[in-house]
């Protein structure tokens, strides 16, 4: 049963592999290793289509570290500020915060739109770029998270550091964040592998083919080869190796924060 | 006392304002980005909006004329029918796939990673692998031919994502497929927080391995079941990049892979209705909400099969 199921998750992306390799005359053949290997679908992937793999990956890249910084920054400062202040409205704020986690991006989709047109961020140029950041900004779900994780640091480590004369920006950075290294990662993680992934906002939101991410250039590209399957194969291929990897070193994280988050539920 | 008092107000007064210096920039991104954005859903909603701006306040029109478009309803009828088979299905299967992993077998770790593989990759990415392997010719194909199956003998010429018979139905074996992984691992989590001290005692009461699975790990996982099946629920109705990936724009053939957020899409990109695509949007928020009330109810207080 489990060797079964196994072959079922594995043996798809072998066939990707496999497939990526072929000629073209021999893609419906039930042949999972070719007879006759060729490089061609690379070579078309990185070097003939418009824009190439190499754009593509630089885009999903960039566009997916800048969201995984955002993400650490406000999610962390936010969620100290729940976790450890009081202040007037706290109640209020955080109340927010979790109404904003019912909010589905189907329903953002039409106002964002019409206000990033409004700010002439729908073009282009670089300032493309900017709409997708502004769009992935903050994410609730990660406040949630730090929030409860800094819940169980215990308080006395901060007493110490207050003693030492520590101000409140200096707790948070020196004590609370080195402590909190775990949570970071498996944000970083959920984060980037999400940006990544993504196709809905890429698809509606970048304008100019040299700015489209990976998901998007495949969406692309499968219409144009149609039936042309190694290259498209080999664009699933190499979009699909980064996640691997990152999934193969962090694969503790991403357990860990399946227990956080089904603990909440 | 006042002088106690005193230097406590004044510390107060201090935390209260580096909050506020810590939260100043998330909660205006908040603001802005989900409550601001939501009104403005809402304010669109009620205009015949085009791509100019708004011409005209309709009102209500725009939700009224969504629940007399058949292609809206097909694509309302589409969604719940994929939300209320694929939710079931991938529950189940992650269910079953966590009490493979928990047993304490030889490489249950390995199973574990490969159960969980194609969770990880975009749906991009296994969409398009998916609608090779499931070509006329594809692997999938080939499979039901070594076994004897004559494919293209079959009611649909074993085409199965061109006929408008089964492209919905493959859109859900693709998905149960990728998001049992998911499911596996909140099941997992859940497993893992049980005492196995009430099975053993069971057992030794006598239970069969039937009826502790029934009446014993089941009701224990409740949390589990509640995350699964709420998260299942919104994922479900939110299907997008698999149907335009399989069907295009359109949701071909014959719109059966229309759904509500690709119609959406069309109303928005190539129709030009901005107001029209406001408002169901919001029906979209709305339905999505209600169901999380309702699950909440559900499983929250209602109690759980087997529970005291």
């Amino acid at each position: 049963m489990l060797i079964f199921y196994s072959v079922l998750t594995i043996v798809p992306f072998l066939w990707s592999v496999g497939t990526s390799f072929k000629p073209s005359e021999e893609v419906y053949q039930s042949n999972l290793i070719p007879n006759a290997p060729t490089g061609e679908a690379y070579a078309t992937v990185f070097g003939k289509i418009q824009p190439n793999f190499q754009t593509l990956f630089a885009n999903s890249l960039f566009i997916a570290c800048v969201v995984v910084i955002l993400h650490l920054v406000f999610a962390s400062l936010a969620g100290y500020a729940f976790a450890r202040l009081h202040f007037p409205g706290r109640d209020v704020l955080f109340f927010v915060v979790l109404g904003a986690m019912m909010i589905p991006d189907q329903l953002r989709l039409v106002p964002m739109y019409q206000m990033l047109v409004n700010m002439g961020l729908i073009n282009d140029g670089p300032s493309n770029y900017l709409a997708i950041f502004l769009i992935k900004a903050i994410s609730a779900a990660d406040v949630f998270l730090m929030r409860q994780y800094f819940l169980t640091i215990p308080k006395e480590m901060e007493d110490a550091a207050k003693i030492d004369g520590a101000g409140p920006f200096q707790l948070f950075s020196r004590v609370m964040l080195p402590n909190a290294a775990p949570v970071l990662a498996t944000v970083a993680i959920l984060t980037f592998q999400g940006t990544w992934n993504d196709l809905f906002w890429p698809s509606i939101v970048l304008q100019s083919p040299s700015h489209w991410t990976l998901p998007f250039g495949i969406l692309q590209f499968k219409g144009q080869f149609s039936t042309d399957w190694p290259p498209i194969m080999a664009l699933v291929v190499l979009s699909t190796i980064p996640i691997l990897a990152l999934y193969i070193f962090a694969q503790r994280y991403i357990i860990n924060v399946q227990l956080a988050s089904s603990a909440k539920g | 006392m006042n002088t106690a008092r005193n230097p406590r107000f004044i510390r107060r007064r201090k935390e209260s304002l580096v909050a506020y210096g810590f939260l100043a920039i998330p909660m205006s991104l908040f603001l802005f980005l989900s409550v601001g954005i939501f009104f403005y859903a809402i304010y669109i909603s009620t205009f015949d909006w085009g791509i100019m701006g708004p011409t005209e306040f309709v009102g209500f029109d725009n939700y009224e004329k969504a629940f007399s478009d058949p292609i809206f309803l097909k694509a309302v009828r589409n969604s719940v029918k994929y939300a209320l088979i694929v939710v079931p299905i991938q529950s189940a299967l992650g269910l079953f796939l966590a009490l493979l992993v928990n047993s304490k077998i030889k490489g249950s770790k390995f199973f574990r990673s490969a159960f969980y593989f194609p969770s990880i990759a975009s749906s991009a990415a296994i969409t398009t692998l998916f609608i090779f392997l499931m070509a006329p010719d594809g692997v999938f194909n080939g499979t039901l031919q070594f076994f004897g199956v004559d494919t293209a003998n079959l009611f649909n010429q074993g085409a199965w994502l061109s006929d408008s018979r089964t492209a919905l139905y493959s859109i859900i074996g693709l998905n149960a497929w990728t998001t049992s992984g998911t499911m596996m691992l909140f099941y997992l989590a859940n497993l893992q927080t049980v005492d196995s001290q009430y099975a053993e005692a069971a057992q030794v009461d006598g239970a069969s391995r039937r009826q502790v699975f029934w009446y014993i790990t089941m009701p224990l996982l409740k949390p589990a079941h509640l995350f699964v099946v709420a998260t299942g629920m919104i994922g479900a109705l939110q299907l997008y990049d698999q149907a335009i990936l399989a069907g295009g724009a359109d949701g071909s053939p014959d719109y059966s892979l229309m759904t509500v957020v690709l119609y959406i899409y069309n109303a928005c990109f190539r129709q030009f209705e901005f107001g029209y695509a406001s408002a169901i949007g919001v029906v979209l928020f709305v339905i999505i909400f209600s169901l999380t009330l309702l699950q909440k109810a559900l499983f929250g207080s209602a109690g759980w099969r087997g529970e005291n």
